[in-house]
């Protein structure tokens, strides 16, 4: 089994699109850092204005843990365009390579070829979430140091104390790491269906800005059927920065995601054993 | 006949209340003027519904008449009018003062003298200050703002003092709840949220800082550098 893992993940490095989201993090959190070194103190400002008509307060806010904040909320909406490019292609890029009977027909169970493709795609994905992590928490030190954590909500400001923030992160990144497995595992599934990767990369996409839209309305309707939405409890990785953590609604997303990747995983395996192969 | 001896009574009367209450007002001014300047260490626990800060630690500087810096390594903070409890701040400007009565807190026989500015440029609308009987400072402090609503100091001395410097401080406010711009972050409380949870309004709350002091250094020369505004 880790000999399949190894080879598949030989054939996802191998490719050059693995490295565009790679790329892409390693361009934009230094552009995002550069960005609050000119005009994150008028950010910050914004955000605590209130807060200054009433006290004083001295301290080293606005920090790397803080752009490090910024940037895992701008970046969550779109790591999954980066993992979906490489997902996508686990299965179909075999289709479209024509490779996919000579794998067929090598001496590996359907189960042990499917589950070392999706085990070598989370794999890329954790390192993915990793990569981010390092550069944005590597990056914002260097620039910016450490220093209490400020998260505004609007129900109240929660600063967290410098030596209370690092675990946090570590919870986050690793609630990312399996959020993002979801949409590994649902353009894994769509990647099944298809002979060419562009249509699961795609449709994959697709449903995370359909739901994302449907999420983001403050309609009743939509906030009826938000509960089932697994994008509701992607951003689920927030919890951790709450005071205390509520860890019933974060063990609750953890289930639902956990849950979801089961699903979209044991229907790839139903299409993949029961599949025809063509091509 | 009556009407013209509670004519000359009440000015009598009300001069007297104003005149002890001046004497003992600058009682307490002059104590406190035998600080030229001091430093001091704060441990500082905020507790406000909608801001959950760390405890911290600080550096108060004070320097007369009314230099005033905090510094700490970590962050932190404090309520603009907790920061320096000197009577002065109170007692700037034109202001009447008038003696209400006596009356104990903790059971420390006070003087509670009620203080009023004059004109409009202060932001202060009353202030009511509770001055120890026999050592002349200042226990207590409740004050009416314009722009800040209602705080009360309370302030706590050691038994043996030389200075009129506190060994604690409770600052109770009532506040508008800030409507929190939540900006570049999101709302993280949008997370799970249900439709019967409607969002929260803003409402008046009230909070409370605790402030311990402790290693005085008065009188030390502090220059005046230490209070110029840091490069960011």
């Amino acid at each position: 089994m880790i000999t399949l893992i190894n080879i598949e993940l030989y054939k996802i490095f191998k490719k050059w699109r693995t490295y565009i989201g790679f790329l892409v993090i390693a361009v934009i959190v230094p552009v995002i850092n550069f960005a609050m070194l000119a005009e994150g103190e008028k950010s910050l400002d914004f955000m605590t204005r209130n807060l200054q008509q009433s006290f004083v307060f001295v301290g080293n806010l606005l920090n790397g843990y803080l752009v490090s904040y910024f940037i895992l909320i701008s970046l969550a909406v779109h790591i999954p365009f980066l993992i979906t490019l490489v997902a996508g292609d686990l299965l179909a890029g075999e289709a479209t390579a024509g490779t996919y009977r000579i794998l067929i027909t090598r001496p590996v169970s359907r189960m042990n070829i499917i589950s070392s493709k999706f085990i070598a795609g989370f794999i890329y994905t954790a390192f993915l979430v990793l990569w981010l992590a390092i550069m944005s928490l590597g990056i914002g030190m260097i620039i910016f140091g450490v220093g209490e954590l400020i998260v505004v909500k609007s129900s109240g400001i929660i600063i967290f104390a410098r030596n209370d923030v690092f675990w946090r992160f570590l919870g986050a990144y690793g609630f990312a790491i399996l959020s993002m497995t979801v949409v590994t595992a649902l353009a894994f599934l769509f990647s099944s269906l298809v002979e060419n990767a562009i249509g699961p990369i795609i449709s994959t996409m697709a449903i995370i800005i359909v739901f994302l839209i449907v999420s983001a309305l403050q309609i009743n309707f939509f906030r009826k059927i938000e509960p089932y939405l697994f994008t509701t409890y992607m951003s689920s990785w927030r919890l951790f920065f709450d005071d205390p953590v509520d860890y019933a609604a974060l063990y609750k997303s953890i289930a639902i995601l956990a849950g979801h990747i089961a699903l979209f995983f044991g229907a790839t395996v139903l299409i993949f054993k029961r599949k025809d192969i063509l091509t | 006949m009556k009407k013209i001896i509670l004519f000359l009574i009440i000015p009598v009367v009300c001069f007297a209340q104003s005149n002890k209450s001046d004497e003992i007002l600058n009682l307490v001014k002059e104590n406190f003027n035998k600080i030229k300047d001091y430093q001091v260490n704060v441990h500082i626990k905020v507790d406000v519904n909608f801001i959950k800060v760390p405890e911290g630690d600080a550096t108060i500087y004070f320097k007369q008449p009314d230099k005033i810096k905090l510094k700490s390594e970590g962050f932190a903070m404090l309520p603009k009018e907790g920061i320096n409890f000197s009577p002065l701040n109170f007692l700037t400007g034109d202001y009447t003062s008038i003696f209400d009565k006596e009356e104990n807190v903790d059971d420390n026989p006070c003087y509670l003298i009620k203080v009023i500015p004059l004109g409009d440029k202060s932001d202060l609308i009353l202030t009511n200050l509770w001055v120890d009987k026999k050592q002349y400072i200042i226990r207590k402090i409740e004050s009416t703002t314009k722009s800040n609503g209602t705080f009360i100091i309370e302030l706590n001395y050691d038994k043996d003092i030389k200075y009129p410097l506190p060994s604690s401080m409770v600052f109770s406010f009532n506040v508008q709840k800030m409507e929190i711009p939540v900006g570049v972050m999101g709302d993280a409380d949008e997370i799970n949220k249900t439709e019967e949870e409607p969002r929260r309004k803003s409402k008046a709350t009230s909070g409370k800082v605790y402030v311990n002091y402790s290693d005085y250094k008065i009188n030390i020369g502090l220059p005046d550098n230490i209070f110029e505004k840091e490069e960011k």
